[in-house]
């Protein structure tokens, strides 16, 4: 079956859809394709993550030999790395454009941009996004976000370098250092291009989730990962256009001279002008989005990970209810936790208690999800594909990392901890690697989703083992660092006699580093090598029940030939007792399934269930064993 | 090998887009709300607002924006009883009031500055009303934007399902930057 039918006698009173003169213009570059679109944010993410991930090996390498000169690192870097040793200023923009990176580029654009897009119309049921222009809009200032986030490479004084956070003064004040002038502009200008489009996407995703679902799709019958997308959504929604006001305080004080973030400061003999201002209201504004922006980084790939342990467990999602509403308390938790960045800003005890609580609140939510993937996992009959591994990852980190988060939200603790490598070996696991983790699954599960062919499981099992084991061995580490007092973004451990015992543990992790990088070099030729020479994907090929797989193999805009087909059951009839086979398709009737349905699969609908009740016992059960 | 797929229902839906203008709305009173709670911060901190007697353009700009709204609401009565002459004649009167209304805002932010409540100085305070009255300012083109878009769809003889569907979102819009102006220029008088 390779030609569908074609009947050309409409017509078209708008232009979005029908226009099928595709030029290699508008398929490939400016699409208003949600299939499209997904797989121009997943390959830019792909490669912003390699980026960010080479500028770490820049800064382990001189975390682990502060001391040696690497003469390539001058080829590279030039006046960056004069005598083939990294800048202390050079440095702090290292780690700053790494965090922003990864951040908001990868596991948040990359994630949520690519997934979304990916799977919103298809698991749902329409034709493609509320609004596809905006939707092409959105991937294109994410790019030119990316563009010039890169530009500031290629500058004189080099990239913003006060931190992800860009916390003022220094994020303000030009002569603060040489990261705070041009660096900075094009940091700010990038972000705006960003936020921009990440709210372009948001608004679409619940605009096309709300409004856009085939017949039968009800709320209760939508996957766990469109329950996911569509909270990371309104999460950005409410909390990104808090970051834009803080931005343009910002914008104004760093261009035309205000003082909303600026007092008393003393550059050399200089006085500056500004009075009044405060910083500690940027990172009040910072983390109202800050925080929420870790779930916006997190709960996709919780999401993703809930359908790949269910598909490849054959088992039911274990509590799908309450894996929607530990979402959900997520997701108003989140906007009262923010002070938690800032126990020792000089809070109010009182304050700082009431930040303390919300916090730790969060644990229950996020305890229930763990629980849940666990019970969906027990004594299911797993099939360990690569997707199943990276979600299980995900697990992992999310405990190992979570566990730590209790320690950090305790506000007396975090005196002690605050800014410290315990915090980054904190957040490395709970949102970096389990995100980084959910994001693989997702390649892993729907790459024939995407292009029709199947990545190589093999070359899948080496990527996870060496990315779980290396991760673990870089992250794990870090925490007694961070117990010892050892302070972050410091640029070289030889300069205070307390860190320099803690050399050898940074020899120890750069290595790891270095593995984990080289693992993705598997991931990397597997991805493109099986775009074009991938076996060829069958219709379903991990037997799964949500609509994506009804969709033909081939690409088509408009995404299914004919109706859109209807939903009668939610995502997860997997092992269903009395079913012949081991999962039944949402676009199933119960009408087909007589022998499998259960009372409460009628939701009350009395006619359905007397109907039932009649085949029943005139097919009376007669081998009830094995 | 044809893949080509051509049944897609054409029938125009404008409710999925209509909500985009909504969570529009709902994401840019978030960046208010944003910007108020930086000042009451700031105030509560500090001990001390603007201090100002704000500028009278003010009171009228207010007036104005008010009444555009009402003449914004008139010329969508007027389209559904489908009297078109009276929708063009309402919509230009809501452009013109839309343009008197930035006229004015820069007329007050004037009168501050010959005051001497400057936008560079030591009260962050007094550069806030700046900073909001421009970024709303910035939400009055957008809102100008939508009604020529509804104008034009006006003089193009669209089909009447859109021509409904562009006075619906320039109507959600504009209201919406008309309340919110009400919202900015109480806050600021509540909060000297």
């Amino acid at each position: 079956m390779s030609t569908i039918a074609l009947h050309d006698e409409h017509t078209h009173d708008h232009a979005d859809h029908g226009h099928h003169k595709e030029t290699l213009i508008s398929k490939y570059i400016f699409s208003m394709d949600h299939k499209m679109i997904g797989k121009q944010f997943l390959i830019t993410g792909i490669i912003m993550a390699v980026i960010a991930m080479g500028l770490s090996i820049l800064f382990r390498i001189q975390l682990a030999w502060p001391e040696t000169n690497f003469p390539f690192l001058e080829t590279f870097l030039g006046k960056w790395a004069e005598g083939g040793r990294i800048k202390p200023d050079f440095y702090l923009a290292l780690v700053t454009i790494h965090g922003t990176i990864m951040v908001f580029f990868v596991l948040t654009a990359g994630l949520s941009g690519t997934f979304s897009n990916l799977l919103i119309p298809l698991q749902i049921g329409a034709r493609d996004m509320a609004s596809p222009f905006l939707n092409m809009l959105s991937y294109w200032f994410f790019f030119m976000a990316c563009v010039i986030m890169m530009s500031s490479f290629f500058i004189q004084t080099g990239p913003a370098s006060g931190g992800w956070t860009v916390y003022p003064p220094l994020s303000i004040v030009a002569k603060a250092m040489p990261g705070s002038g041009l660096g900075m502009t094009l940091w700010l200008v990038s972000m705006v291009l960003f936020v921009a489009s990440s709210l372009m996407g948001g608004i679409n995703y619940v605009s096309t989730i709300l409004n856009m679902r085939t017949k039968g799709m009800d709320l209760w019958k939508m996957p766990l990962t469109i329950w996911a997308f569509f909270l990371t959504a309104i999460l950005g929604i409410l909390s990104f256009p808090v970051l834009v006001a803080g931005v343009v305080l910002m914008v104004f004080d760093r261009s035309v001279g205000t003082s909303f973030y600026l007092s008393d400061i003393v550059i050399g003999t200089d006085i500056l002008p500004n009075e009044g201002g405060s910083p500690i209201l940027w990172q009040h504004l910072f983390w109202f989005l800050g925080h929420p922006e870790v779930y916006i980084v997190i709960m996709p790939a919780l999401g993703i990970s809930s359908e790949v342990i269910s598909v490849n467990s054959r088992k039911p999602i274990f509590g799908y209810h309450a894996m929607v509403y530990s979402l959900i308390g997520i997701t108003v938790l989140s906007f009262i936790v923010w002070g938690h960045h800032m126990f020792v800003t000089g809070m109010n005890p009182l304050l700082g208690g009431v930040f303390m609580i919300t916090t730790l609140i969060i644990a229950v939510p996020s305890a229930v999800k763990t629980f849940n993937y666990l019970a969906t996992l027990w004594r299911g009959n797993i099939r360990f594909t690569p997707a199943m591994l990276f979600a299980i990852g995900l697990v992992s980190f999310f405990i190992s990392g979570g566990l730590t988060g209790l320690f950090l939200g305790n506000a007396s603790l975090d005196i002690n901890l605050h800014d410290t490598y315990f915090v980054v070996a904190h957040f490395h696991l709970v949102m970096g690697s389990a995100a980084i983790f959910g994001m693989l699954a997702g390649v892993y599960h729907w790459f024939p989703r995407m292009f029709g062919k199947m990545m190589n499981a093999k070359l899948g099992y080496l990527h996870f083992w060496l990315t779980f084991i290396a991760a673990y061995l870089v992250f794990f580490p870090l925490h007694f660092l961070g117990l010892d007092g050892v302070p972050r973004r410091y640029y070289a451990f030889t300069e205070f006699e307390f860190m320099k015992k803690w050399l050898t543990v940074n020899v120890f992790v750069t290595w790891a580093a270095i593995m984990a990088a080289l693992a993705q070099v598997a991931f990397l030729f597997n991805f493109f090598y099986s775009i074009f020479k991938g076996k060829v994907a069958p219709q379903n090929p991990w037997e799964a029940n949500t609509l994506e797989w009804t969709a033909p193999v081939e690409h088509i805009h408009g995404n299914w030939p004919g109706e859109i087909p209807t939903v009668y059951r939610w995502p997860y009839d997997y092992s269903k007792p009395g079913h012949d086979v081991d999962f039944i398709p949402q676009t199933v009737p119960f009408s087909e399934t007589m022998s499998s349905n259960l009372p409460h699969d009628f939701e009350g609908n009395e006619v359905a269930e007397r109907i039932q009740q009649d085949w029943e016992k005139a097919n009376p059960v007669t081998e009830n064993k094995g | 090998m044809v893949l080509t797929m051509e049944n897609i229902p054409d029938t125009f839906d404008p409710k999925p887009r209509k909500f985009i203008v909504w969570l529009f709305v709902v994401s840019s009173t978030i960046m208010f709300g944003g910007f108020t709670s930086y000042y009451l911060v700031f105030a509560a901190s500090k001990g001390k607002g603007h201090g100002l007697v704000l500028p009278d353009a003010f009171i009228y700009s207010s007036l104005v924006i008010l009444a555009s709204s009402l003449t914004l609401f008139l010329a969508s009565k007027a389209l559904k009883k489908l009297n078109f002459s009276l929708e063009r004649k309402l919509l230009w009167i809501t452009m013109i009031l839309a343009i008197v209304f930035g006229v004015m805002q820069f007329n007050a932010l004037g009168s501050m500055v010959r005051t001497g409540a400057t936008l560079v100085g030591n009260n962050a305070a007094i550069s806030f009303i700046y900073v909001v009255s421009g970024v709303h300012l910035l939400h009055i083109i957008a809102g100008v934007g939508l009604i020529i878009n509804a104008l034009a769809g006006s003089y193009k003889n669209v089909p009447a399902a859109q021509s409904q569907y562009k006075m619906e979102i320039a109507s959600i819009f504009w209201h919406f930057i008309d309340i919110l102006w009400i919202y900015l220029y109480v806050f600021l008088l509540l909060n000297r």
